[in-house]
């Protein structure tokens, strides 16, 4: 079934918000839970889900990722009948012009499915932590006979207001889409995961394309005029773990929310059989907890050599924790050196980092700070 | 490699046997340090050499093996161009004295017409090192050998490298006298390292004629047996960095432990030669409030809620709270329940120790061997 479903997943976004973390990457491309990074979510979970062709829409500060991806062999991407294509803008007859918004995104490589030649295309962010298939998804948008289905978490109240807010009928037909409301009339969050019938989403983006006075976006556009010209449009309701990580301090807490004392419904330890989280294999040694050494309530990954203490700690691979040095409440990016007798308190410290040999980070607990090369 | 074609040989016919450790899977597929299998280690000197084009020389158990390597795509550098043949003696199991690598060789006797390669270089699945091979294999070449192997000294051959022969060298680099493994040996000596470099063609000449009367032979038999008959000089190079041989249970365990030790474990690890593996995808261990570890290599995928000292634990361990986990080595998939006092064992893999459970060995011994999926 999921044959005739090609997955878009748009990596481009510059997550500005994450500061000196992405200065250098994009952000689908950050470190998170000490061995992955944040876009293996989404291609695990089409890999997961049997979706074949895969394109990975790419724009800012793009060279890390694109070369990450590759041929999409560390998801299992690459088989015979699989296609992975980082879609970057391009040159055309027309011209060039870059990515103007997530709809644009796709319209321009609207020749690449038209090859792939799906009958409904899943659109996805890079940048959301989540495990689960679409296949569910996939099975109610076939059986309601819709034009578009809209994954939707239910938020609270007083959240809504923060998001895309949708709503349904009884049943789960979406009667009204608005983005960031004041006055929320439901608490269904719309996650930005789409899955469009093929044709529709073709004559849609090209007309799009067209209005000079559209910002080529989903949420804002292509969403809203669907709705309007009577679209069959479905809500789709997904329960378990999922992270939008805009932010130093989100990005810390979702890290924190896979440790033993965290969020009890991430779902990276439970998930059964070959429903797996894949990526990049280091090639690195086992992890090494030395002689002196204290870990409590962690995360650690192959690679990392612990001499010291640390508590609350989500650490990469080859970080070194050097004999004396105190970690607690952080993150530990791959690469990342805590010298000796330095102390940490609330951070992230960044790929290849150097806390120097006594320093001290954060004491004073104000906020998570962020420590980057 | 600069030009020269070569072909690389993994031989799991020349590791000793391991008891029960070794009952149901060859040493070189066996574990070590919780994330490799002790093959890892000549596999990974074949890709970090640029020698993509290789064959695994089997002797018995081979799914055990073929489930690790896979498509070999973890060891090649050139995922067309590198290519892995299986090489396995049909009738050698029925037969164990005259399961050889030699008679495997003449099993799969391709190897020697084959001329894509020119060289081939054998290397043992169950010697650990980081060698690479380019220098041996210039060497070899710019003299103008048929055979080169490589040995180190070691100080008392009775405790290491107890599988491999000793070589006495002349002055001018060849071996003059094999000693294979036997009882009385003891003292210091050159021990091979199970590292031939051949020429194709002489290996094709060779081989017929020594393993019809001599069914029983081993490739390093036979090169002993030409050095013996003069026919062709085998030169000796030596190998001095670190390196050990897996050649007991308690040389098993003792190398294990070892790597606990700073030097060892930089000695081996701690260097850009990279020690390719396959690839699990298992998550990273995560570690309890009250977990409390000390000086032990843990792979991921475990989750540790209890006290962890002086251990090499595998992927996916469990082990509850309150337990207490002392000088010891677990395998993969093992669940140890809370309350457990678990003390100089080795545990194999997919094994589950119940709720309050003691396993211990004897104090001062070897680590009492647990077999795979042992319920307590």
């Amino acid at each position: 079934m999921a044959n005739k479903m090609a997955a878009m997943i748009l990596a481009g976004g510059k997550g500005t918000r994450l500061q000196a973390l992405t200065r250098k990457t994009s952000k689908p491309a950050v470190f998170y839970g000490g061995k992955y990074r944040i876009i293996d979510f989404p291609l695990s979970n089409c890999a997961n889900s049997g979706i074949t062709d895969v394109g990975v829409l790419t724009q800012y500060e793009s060279s890390e990722l694109n070369a990450y991806i590759g041929n999409g062999e560390k998801w299992g991407l690459n088989g015979v009948r699989s296609l992975t294509s980082v879609l970057t803008p391009k040159q055309t007859e027309e011209g060039s012009s870059w990515y103007a918004g997530t709809a644009d995104a796709i319209y321009q490589n609207l020749d690449w499915l038209d090859r792939v030649n799906p009958e409904y295309v899943l659109i996805l962010s890079g940048d959301h932590i989540y495990s689960c298939t679409y296949l569910e998804m996939l099975k109610k948008h076939i059986s309601k006979k819709a034009d578009c289905t809209i994954s939707v978490i239910e938020v609270p109240w007083e959240e809504a207001s923060r998001f895309g807010i949708l709503t349904a009928d009884k049943e789960d037909n979406i009667v009204s889409f608005a983005e960031k409301p004041k006055n929320p009339t439901s608490n269904l969050a719309s996650m930005g995961i789409y899955i469009f019938t093929y044709k529709t989403l073709r004559a849609m983006l090209k007309a799009d394309a067209k209005d000079e006075n559209s910002d080529h976006d989903f949420g804002k556009n292509i969403i809203p005029t669907m709705l309007a010209s009577k679209k069959k449009m479905v809500a789709y309701t997904f329960r378990g773990y999922w992270k939008d990580v805009g932010t130093i301090s989100s990005l810390h807490e979702a890290n924190m929310d896979l440790l033993l004392s965290g969020d009890p419904n991430t779902n990276l330890y439970t998930v059964q059989g070959n429903h797996k989280i894949y990526t990049q294999d280091t090639n690195s040694a086992p992890q090494y907890i030395g002689k002196n050494a204290s870990v409590k309530d962690s995360l650690i990954t192959q690679g990392a050599t612990i001499l010291g203490s640390i508590k609350k700690c989500v650490v990469s691979g080859e970080v070194v924790v050097e004999e004396g040095a105190y970690c607690e409440n952080t993150v530990l990016m791959t690469g990342a050196h805590v010298c000796k007798n330095a102390k940490v308190y609330d951070a992230i410290v960044g790929p290849e980092t150097t806390i120097e040999e006594g320093e001290v980070v954060n004491e004073e607990k104000d906020g998570i700070a962020l420590i980057s090369k | 490699m600069n030009g020269h074609r070569i072909y690389g040989i993994v031989d799991f016919h020349t590791s000793p046997s391991l008891g029960n450790l070794t009952a149901n899977r060859p040493l070189g597929s066996t574990s070590f340090l919780g994330r490799y299998a002790l093959c890892d280690f000549a596999l990974s000197n074949f890709t970090n050499s640029g020698i993509d084009n290789i064959g695994l020389l089997i002797k018995d158990h081979q799914r055990s093996i073929l489930k690790h390597v896979g498509s070999m795509h973890a060891w090649v550098n050139n995922t067309k161009r590198g290519k892995l043949t299986v090489m396995y003696n049909e009738y050698g199991p029925l037969n164990p004295k005259t399961n050889t690598d030699a008679r495997n060789i003449m099993e799969n006797d391709y190897v020697l017409y084959d001329i894509s390669a020119d060289y081939l270089v054998f290397q043992s699945s169950h010697i650990v090192a980081n060698i690479d091979l380019r220098p041996i294999i210039e060497e070899h070449i710019e003299r103008g050998e048929a055979i080169t192997i490589v040995y180190k000294k070691v100080k008392d051959i009775a405790k290491e490298f107890s599988s491999e022969a000793n070589i006495d060298i002349d002055e001018d680099g060849y071996v003059v006298e094999f000693t294979g493994a036997n009882k009385k040996r003891k003292g210091k000596a050159n021990a091979t390292m199970g590292v031939i470099v051949i020429n194709r063609t002489v290996l094709a000449e060779v081989l017929p004629n020594y393993t019809k009367p001599y069914p029983e032979y081993s490739v390093m038999q036979i090169i002993d047996a030409v050095a013996k008959e003069g026919n062709y000089r085998v030169h000796a190079y030596e190998f001095k960095d670190f390196a050990f041989c897996i050649d007991t249970y308690e040389n098993y365990c003792k190398h294990m432990f070892d790597m606990l030790e700073y030097k060892n474990a930089h000695a081996l690890l701690d260097t850009n030669w990279d020690h390719l593996t396959k690839t699990h995808d298992t998550v990273p261990t995560l570690y309890g409030e009250k977990a409390n570890v000390k000086n032990s290599y843990i792979a991921n995928g475990c989750i540790i809620e209890g006290t962890v000292e002086n251990c090499l634990i595998g992927r996916g361990v469990k082990i509850g709270e309150g337990t207490t986990v002392k000088d010891s080595i677990i395998f993969s998939g093992v669940n140890i329940g809370d309350k457990c006092t678990i003390e100089n064992v080795l545990i194999d893999k997919y094994s589950i120790i119940t709720k309050g459970k003691t396993l211990k060995g004897e104090v001062e011994g070897l680590p009492a061997y647990y077999r795979q999926g042992f319920i307590l």
